[in-house]
C-alpha cells in the first residue's frame, strides 16, 4: 500500500509538472495564481510546489467553495449575487502578466439542483467576470485549466467513488503513460494546428451540422482562424490553454446562423445538469430553449446577459480524442467538451481572428460550451461558391491534414 | 445537516461575532476546517449579512512557500489580501483558530520558517484590531488530529461532544445562555472595578503568592465593544475575568496545577518563587528547563503579564480535559501568564509597572484548593474564591 500512495504521490506531482511546464508554461520570477474548490486541495498544493519549482516569484492561492455560494444564493440578498469584493477585483486585476492554474472536476455536480434557477443563473461576480474578459481580449495571461480527481467527480463518472480509477482515466487523457508526455503534447499540438491550418486556408462560408434532431448552419467570418488551445501571450508566451485539449476552434459570425440543435451529451452547469438541451436559432439569435432538465438555467442565463443568446464559438472534435477514447461522460465541459464537437453561446474568442476581431464576434460576459457531436452527426464547410466539403463523417476527419 | 454544527455556527455568529444585518462578514478558516466554514456562512447570511467572505488558509501552500519558494516570497504581503484586510474594518470577522497539523513545518529550515511573515500584512491587522472597528470572535474547530492529541486515538466525535459541551451547545438556548453567562462575568468585572483590590493574593497546596495592581488598568471579561458600539465576544469560549498586574509587586510562590503543553513540551508541577516582582526560582516536575530558558534569554519574561479568575460554573473546567489548545485549556480555571501584560486593558498611558515582553504564557493555578483574596488598599482583605465559587455578592 505504502508504495502505491507515493506511486500516487509522484503521478500528482507529474501531472501538476505537466499543468505548469506545458500548460500554464509558468516563468520564472512570475507569480502564480491558483482557483480551484477545497475539495482539490492535494492537487492545489502539488500546482503550488511545481510552480516554484519552475521559478514563480510567489504563489496566490484562492480557494473556492460551492457551498459557500450555495449558501449565498439560497440566503443571501440580491446583491450579494452579483457583488465583486474589491480584494478579488484586485487579486484578478494582478493576475495581468502572470500565470494562472484553474483546477476543475465537481464534487457535487447537482448541489445547486434545487436552488432557484434565476438566481442561479444571475449569481456572478459581474466586474470581476468583465476583467477577465478583458484580460481574455488582452491575451496578458497564460493560463491552464486541469481536472482535480475527487469521490464526488468519480460517483457521477463511474457510479463509484473510485478516485483512484478517475486518476487513471485523467491521466490517460493527459497522456501520463506515453514515455515522454512533454513530447506527446508537443506532437498532439502539431497535428491539430495543422488541421486548424488546413481549414483556415479553405475560407470556408458556413459550418453545417446535421444529425438526429440537429439541422444547423452557421455562418463564419471572412478574418476568423481556427486554432487549437496552443495559445501566445501579448508578451509571447506560450501555453496550452486547457488540458486535455482535442479540439481546433473558431469564433463563428453570430449573426447568421439558423436551425436547430441538439446537445448529445448532458451539460454540468453551476451545478445542475442540462439534459438534452434543444436550441431554435433564426438570425443568430436563440429563440426557443427546451431540456429535459435544467431549461430554466439557460433561460436565465439567455434573458439576463446580453448576447447570452449568440453563439460565440464552434469547435470540431474527432475520434482520436483520449477523452473521447475512454468512452466516459466527465460530467465536465473540461473534459467532455474534449470527447467530441461542440459550440459555445455566449462570448467570441477574440484570438481567433486575422488581426483585429471581426464586428461580427460576439461580445458577452458569458461563455457556455455544449456537446453536439458523436458518431451520428455530420460536419460540412460550406463554401462561398456553393460547393460542400465533408469535414466530420463517424467521428473522422475528412480533409487531408 | 448537522444540527450540532449549525447550533455551533450560529452562537458565534449572534454571540461570538455578533453579526449585524448589513455588515459584511469576513471567515478565515483552514481548508480542513471546511464544514465548520460553510456553516458560519450560512448562519452569516441568515443573520442578514450583506455579503460573505471566505478565506481558507492552507498550510501545506505555505510550506511549498518556504521550502520551495525565492526568499522575497517569504516576507511579501500580497496586494489583494492587503485589500481584503482593509476591507473588514467596520464588518465582522470570524477566525478558525485551530491549526489542524502543528507540526507540518517542523523538518525545515528553522530560520526561513521564522522569517516567513507578510510583514504589511501584519501589520495591517494588528492595526485592524488595535482600532477596535470589527466585532469579531475566535473559535476552535474539531479536527481527527485534534482528537488525536486529546485522547490518543482519531475520535472526532468524542472531541464534538466535548466542544460542544464547553460551548453550552447542550443546552435548549445556548444563544440565550451564552447572553446570561457573559453578563455574569460582566457583573463579576464591575464588582472588582467598583471594589478596586490593591493586590489579590493566593493560597493553596504549595502557594501563597500576592499580586499588586495598578491603579490604571481595570478587570475585564465576556465581552467587548466595537468603536461602532457593537457588542462582541472575542473568544469562545471564555470563563475568565482577567486583568494585567503591576509586575514590580509579586512576591512569594505559585504552583501550577494542571499540565501545560507549551512548545512541544509538557510542563507539569512548575512551581515559581517571586521576589519584588521578579521571578528567582523555577522548578518543575518536567519542563521547567524550558520556562527558565524563557526567562533567561526574553526580556521581562520572568514577570507577570495577566490574572485571570475562572470559576466552577466553567464549562471546560467540568470537562476535565487537557486540550492542548489555548483557547480552550486557559478557561478551565484560575490561570497567571508570565510575560506580556494586555494593552487594551490600559485605561490610561501605561506605567513602568506594566509588563512589556515578547511571550505571553498562560498556566493554571486554579483548583478547589486554591483560595483568592482582595486585599484592599487599606489592608482589609475580601474573599473573592473559594473552593471554586466566586465570593462577591
Amino acid at each position: 500500500m505504502a508504495a502505491r500512495v507515493s506511486d500516487n504521490g509522484k503521478r500528482l506531482e507529474r501531472y501538476a509538472e505537466l499543468a505548469v511546464r506545458v500548460g500554464a508554461n509558468v516563468q520564472p520570477e512570475q507569480e502564480v495564481f491558483v482557483h480551484g474548490l477545497v475539495e482539490h486541495a492535494e492537487l492545489i498544493r502539488a500546482l503550488t510546489r511545481q510552480s516554484y519549482r519552475a521559478g514563480a516569484a510567489y504563489v496566490n492561492v484562492l480557494y473556492d467553495d460551492q457551498h459557500v455560494k450555495r449558501a449565498m444564493i439560497e440566503l443571501g440578498p440580491d446583491e450579494a449575487l452579483t457583488h465583486s469584493p474589491e480584494w478579488l477585483t484586485t487579486l484578478t486585476q494582478r493576475t495581468a502578466g502572470n500565470a494562472l492554474l484553474g483546477t476543475s472536476g465537481n464534487p457535487e455536480p447537482e448541489l445547486m439542483a434545487d436552488l432557484d434557477g434565476d438566481r442561479l443563473g444571475r449569481a456572478m461576480p459581474l466586474a470581476v467576470a468583465e476583467l477577465r474578459r478583458e484580460q481574455h481580449l488582452a491575451q496578458n495571461v497564460n493560463w491552464c485549466a486541469v481536472g482535480a480527481a475527487t469521490a464526488g467527480w468519480a460517483c457521477q463518472v463511474l457510479g463509484e467513488p473510485d478516485v483512484e480509477r478517475l486518476w487513471e482515466l485523467v491521466a490517460f487523457c493527459f497522456r501520463l503513460d506515453e514515455p515522454d508526455p512533454v513530447a506527446a503534447w508537443r506532437e498532439h499540438l502539431d497535428r491539430l494546428d495543422a488541421r486548424a491550418a488546413a481549414l483556415t486556408e479553405r475560407r470556408p462560408d458556413a459550418i453545417r451540422y446535421r444529425g438526429p434532431g440537429t439541422d444547423l448552419v452557421v455562418g463564419l467570418l471572412p478574418s476568423a482562424r481556427w486554432g487549437s488551445a496552443r495559445f501566445r501571450t501579448s508578451g509571447g508566451i506560450d501555453y496550452v490553454a486547457n488540458l486535455p485539449t482535442e479540439e481546433i476552434f473558431t469564433t463563428p459570425d453570430c449573426r447568421r446562423a439558423d436551425g436547430t440543435l441538439c446537445s448529445s451529451l448532458p451539460l454540468s452547469l453551476g451545478g445542475q445538469l442540462i439534459r438534452d438541451l434543444q436550441l431554435t436559432f433564426e438570425d443568430g439569435r436563440i429563440v426557443r430553449v427546451e431540456a429535459d432538465t435544467g431549461a430554466d438555467i439557460v433561460r436565465t442565463h439567455l434573458a439576463t446577459i446580453e448576447n447570452a443568446d449568440r453563439l460565440g464559438e464552434l469547435a470540431l472534435v474527432t475520434k482520436e480524442s483520449r477523452v473521447g477514447q475512454t468512452g466516459k461522460l466527465f460530467y465536465n465541459t473540461l473534459f467532455d467538451e474534449n470527447a467530441t464537437c461542440h459550440i459555445a453561446y455566449g462570448n467570441g474568442l477574440p484570438y481567433a481572428f486575422d488581426g483585429e476581431p471581426d464586428e461580427g464576434m460576439n461580445v458577452s460576459n458569458i461563455h457556455i460550451d455544449f456537446m453536439v457531436g458523436g458518431p451520428q452527426l455530420e460536419v460540412d464547410a460550406l463554401m462561398a461558391d456553393g460547393s460542400e466539403v465533408a469535414l466530420i463523417r463517424n467521428e473522422e476527419w475528412q480533409l487531408a491534414a | 445537516m448537522d444540527e450540532r454544527l449549525e447550533r455551533y455556527a450560529e452562537l458565534v455568529v449572534r454571540v461570538g461575532a455578533n453579526v449585524q444585518p448589513g455588515q459584511e462578514v469576513f471567515v478565515l478558516p483552514a481548508v480542513a476546517h471546511h464544514e465548520l466554514a460553510r456553516a458560519l456562512t450560512r448562519q452569516a447570511y441568515s443573520a442578514g449579512a450583506s455579503y460573505v467572505h471566505v478565506l481558507y488558509n492552507d498550510g501545506h501552500v505555505r510550506r511549498a512557500m518556504i521550502e520551495l519558494g525565492p526568499d522575497g516570497a517569504l516576507t511579501y504581503s500580497p496586494e489583494w489580501l492587503k485589500t481584503f484586510f482593509g476591507s473588514a474594518t467596520g464588518n465582522a470577522m470570524i477566525v478558525i483558530t485551530s491549526d489542524p497539523e502543528p507540526d507540518l513545518l517542523a523538518d525545515l529550515d528553522g530560520e526561513r520558517v521564522g522569517r516567513a511573515v507578510p510583514k504589511e500584512l501584519v501589520q495591517i491587522q494588528v492595526q485592524l484590531l488595535g482600532e477596535n472597528a470589527v466585532n469579531w470572535c475566535g473559535i476552535g474547530a474539531p479536527s481527527e488530529r485534534w482528537a488525536n492529541r486529546v485522547f490518543g486515538e482519531p475520535d472526532l466525535e468524542r472531541l464534538w461532544e466535548q466542544v460542544a459541551f464547553c460551548m453550552q451547545l447542550d443546552d435548549p438556548d445556548p444563544i440565550g445562555a451564552w447572553r446570561a453567562h457573559v453578563a455574569r462575568l460582566k457583573e463579576r468585572t464591575a464588582q472588582l472595578n467598583e471594589l478596586r483590590p490593591d493586590a489579590p493574593r493566593y493560597r493553596g497546596p504549595g502557594t501563597d503568592l500576592t499580586v499588586g495592581l495598578l491603579p490604571n488598568v481595570g478587570w475585564m471579561a465576556g465581552s467587548l465593544e466595537t468603536t461602532g458600539g457593537i457588542e462582541y465576544v472575542a473568544n469562545m469560549p471564555t470563563e475568565e475575568v482577567f486583568t494585567s498586574p503591576d509586575a514590580r509587586r509579586t512576591e512569594e510562590t505559585i504552583r501550577s496545577t494542571r499540565p501545560l503543553p507549551l512548545s512541544g513540551q509538557i510542563i507539569r508541577g512548575l512551581e515559581l518563587t517571586f521576589e519584588g516582582g521578579r521571578a528567582v526560582r523555577v522548578e518543575a516536575e518536567s519542563g521547567a528547563d524550558l520556562v527558565r530558558s524563557h526567562f533567561a534569554t526574553i526580556e521581562n519574561a520572568d514577570r507577570l503579564g495577566e490574572l485571570a479568575l475562572v470559576t466552577k460554573e466553567s464549562r471546560v473546567g467540568q470537562a476535565g480535559l487537557l486540550f492542548y489548545d489555548t483557547l480552550f485549556d486557559e478557561n478551565a480555571t484560575c490561570h497567571i501568564a508570565y510575560g506580556a501584560g494586555l494593552p487594551f486593558l490600559l485605561e490610561s498611558e501605561p506605567d513602568e509597572g506594566f509588563n512589556i515582553a515578547n511571550i505571553h504564557v498562560d498556566f493554571m493555578v486554579g483548583g478547589p484548593e486554591l483560595d483568592v483574596d482582595a486585599v484592599l488598599a487599606d489592608g482589609a482583605e475580601l474573599p473573592l474564591i473559594r473552593g471554586e465559587e466566586w465570593q462577591l455578592a
